[in-house]
């Protein structure tokens, strides 16, 4: 499909963005022409007006369900009506507006933004600031072949520009990224790549690809399905023993529908989420798409993953099956249920022993996590873990710190050395008496706190030194397979240099 | 088990300067405290004696109880600066050890506040790129703890492990 034509074009000769190199043929400085500045696409006003009647839509019908079960008289239907309508048409109007106030402009000088209806604001953002930038379809934009671009800059608040037609987002992403890489880049007008439920190009190498069937098969023997299905159980249970006395059988008819609706739409949240799940490998790294009502696709520098937690619920252990988390380096990293198109911290939903060891292998390759001997927790642990003790458990080599610990759900943390910013030994009063340690790794990540338990405290005293010079860094990349001799002395290739080094492949960007 | 929080070296302690300085503040803010839950008490209770001399035993109790507990809480805390980490210990019921190699430290802060000014008293707390490492050092003298930041400032830039 064809570029609509962009609207908002200030400069009277349309000069094309990809004329020329701009490295090649610098911007007359001496004469100040007006800027070529770009709007959003025109349909985006609707697009949110949308998203807003949506909302309201599900919102009201939410109340309504409320009403039937405490059975109140519903209000006339033509108030209703109009009143969703009335808010869609002021929503669409606002929009219209900030639609009318934001204008971008991104060259080879700058990227700047501005938006605002009444608080006015202009935004520039140094090229070499921005960490990732994410292409989004929502599901409303999706329809019109338009995206969102997601800018973050490593603070808590992410540039956001919508609604684009799909074609300048991809062209826009490439061109920043190439120019947060720090390379003279021009910006091409990309090929729309149409709807697609995958994401994959040529240069790419499909690792795992998670299909629905095994998706399902995982939510329903997961630890939250379970857990939701037991406290259902019981409260259903209990509203039947009680509704004689007090409410009746609408009190179960209630409960039992809104517990139905709570567990199906848990399933259809991480079957939609999820679905189509696909890790590939491309040169730059890995790349994680996903999602059906709306694809995601993260890339993924394993150079940023700060530690891998492995976990298996209950019903895994007997499946093989695990789960892998990760906790990334200034990501803006959302909730854990990944359901929204945004980035998110799940490396592998549901994946069997040999999927898990691939990816593994591919992030640090070096390390093998599976040879390192774990020191169990002594005996005496259970008394504080009575159901984890058995399971309890720490390693390392010269890698990787392995930590083994949960009841209901089995981790697995597995944290490289030169991740982890500092180690705390801890003992509470029970712990003294019953002479056993903790131990906490302190990373740069911000979701998971890679620890161990109930430790033999003789045993942490006899390896003090060893655990505490864990935080030291014995090789300074576990990310690539090359080696280069075990330890680089820390004066001779300067730090400095290293970090600059790093800087670039820490650079992500997500579409 | 003491071993287990600090291991052989050279350790260095607050002075009594600082247990002072957080014997006095934590009378301060307990007395305020004490002060309020009287007063909630008297409300609540309607004037009740009986009520209110029972929550002024108790708070006094518990005035009592924290200054002497924060003065051994700061006796508890040492650090020793290695040879490639700044150790941490402190702690009374829950003991805890930090080891932070000067090698991740992304900076070093120096801060006081109104009340520590008082005493000349400044904290330092070493920064990592973790929000966890929580490496403070309270209540040293403000010459001390400017030496302490150069120091490690420098130990730091020496050793400094990529991230």
């Amino acid at each position: 499909m064809i570029d609509p034509p962009l609207d908002g074009v200030q400069a009277p000769e349309p000069a094309p963005a990809h004329s020329a190199d701009p490295a090649a043929v610098p911007p007359p400085a001496a004469l100040p022409e007006p800027k070529r500045t770009e709007r959003p696409h025109p349909l985006t006003p609707l697009i949110r007006g949308w998203v807003v009647s949506l909302a309201l839509i599900i919102g009201l019908g939410r109340e309504i369900l409320g009403w039937f079960t405490e059975s109140r008289p519903l209000p006339p239907l033509q108030l209703l009506l109009g009143g969703i309508g009335g808010i869609a048409v002021i929503a669409v109007l606002v929009g219209l507006a900030s639609w009318l106030a934001t204008r971008f402009v991104i060259d080879a000088d700058e990227l700047r933004i501005e938006s605002g209806i009444l608080l006015r604001k202009s935004q520039r953002i140094a090229f070499d600031k921005v960490t990732s930038i994410d292409v989004l379809q929502p599901l409303a934009a999706r329809i019109f072949a338009l995206a969102e671009l997601e800018i973050d800059i490593g603070s808590s608040e992410r540039v956001k520009l919508r609604y684009l037609t799909r074609a300048r987002s991809y062209s826009l992403r490439d061109y920043l990224l190439s120019r947060a890489h720090s390379h003279q880049a021009e910006l091409v007008q990309a090929e729309d790549p149409g709807l697609r439920l995958g994401d994959l190009s040529a240069e790419d190498e499909v690792l795992v690809q998670i299909p629905p069937q095994r998706l399902l098969v995982g939510a329903v023997t997961s630890n939250e399905f379970i857990g939701l299905l037991i406290t259902i159980i019981i409260t259903v249970t209990a509203a039947a023993v009680v509704s004689p006395y007090f409410g009746g059988p609408v009190l179960v008819l209630a409960l039992g529908v809104s517990a139905i609706s709570g567990i199906g739409g848990f399933v259809v949240r991480r079957l939609t989420g999820q679905f189509n799940f696909t890790l590939s490998s491309r040169p730059a790294g890995l790349r994680i798409s996903r999602g059906l009502t709306s694809l995601t696709s993260q890339s993924l520098p394993p150079r940023r993953i700060q530690l891998v937690r492995l976990s298996q619920s209950l019903w895994w252990r007997r499946f093989g099956w695990y789960r892998a988390e990760i906790d990334v380096l200034g990501m803006g990293m959302r909730n854990e249920e990944d359901t929204h198109a945004s980035v998110s911290s799940v490396l592998l939903p549901v994946a069997d022993h040999a999927q898990m060891r691939l990816v593994l292998a591919r992030i640090w390759p070096e390390a093998d996590w599976e040879s390192i001997q774990l020191h169990p927790a002594p005996f005496r642990a259970r008394w504080l873990h009575p159901v984890a003790g058995p399971f309890l458990g720490l390693g390392h080599d010269g890698l990787l710190v392995v930590s083994r610990h949960g009841w209901l759900e089995r981790r697995w943390d597995l944290v490289p050395h030169a991740r982890i910013q500092s180690v705390r030994i801890d003992q509470g009063p029970i712990s003294r008496k019953l002479g056993l340690a903790d131990l906490a790794f302190h990373t740069a990540g911000s979701r998971l706190h890679p620890h161990a338990y109930g430790l033999d405290a003789n045993h942490v005293l006899e390896r003090q030194d060893e655990l505490i010079m864990l935080a030291q860094a014995h090789r300074p990349d576990i990310t690539l397979a090359s080696a280069t001799g075990p330890a680089v002395p820390a004066d001779q290739p300067g730090p400095e240099a290293l970090r600059a080094d790093q800087a670039e492949a820490t650079i992500s960007a997500t579409e | 088990m003491d071993a287990l929080f600090r291991p052989d070296g050279e350790w260095q302690r607050l002075g009594d300067v600082a247990v002072v300085s957080h014997r006095v503040s934590s009378l301060v803010l307990n007395l305020l405290a004490s002060i309020g839950l009287l007063v909630g008490a008297w409300i609540l209770t309607s004037g009740d004696l009986v009520w209110v001399g029972a929550a002024a035993v108790a708070a006094v109790a518990w005035t009592a109880w924290r200054v002497i507990r924060i003065g051994r809480w700061i006796r508890s805390f040492g650090f020793r600066e290695g040879e490639r980490d700044l150790l941490i210990t402190h702690g009374l019921w829950y003991k805890s050890l930090t080891a932070i190699p000067y090698g991740r430290m992304l900076s070093v802060e120096v801060t006081t506040g109104p009340v520590s000014r008082l005493w000349g008293l400044a904290d330092v707390q070493l920064i990592t790129a973790s929000h966890r490492s929580n490496a403070q050092i309270p209540a040293l003298r403000a010459t001390d703890a400017a030496r302490l930041r150069d120091h490690l400032i420098a130990l730091g830039e020496k050793q400094a492990l990529p991230l």
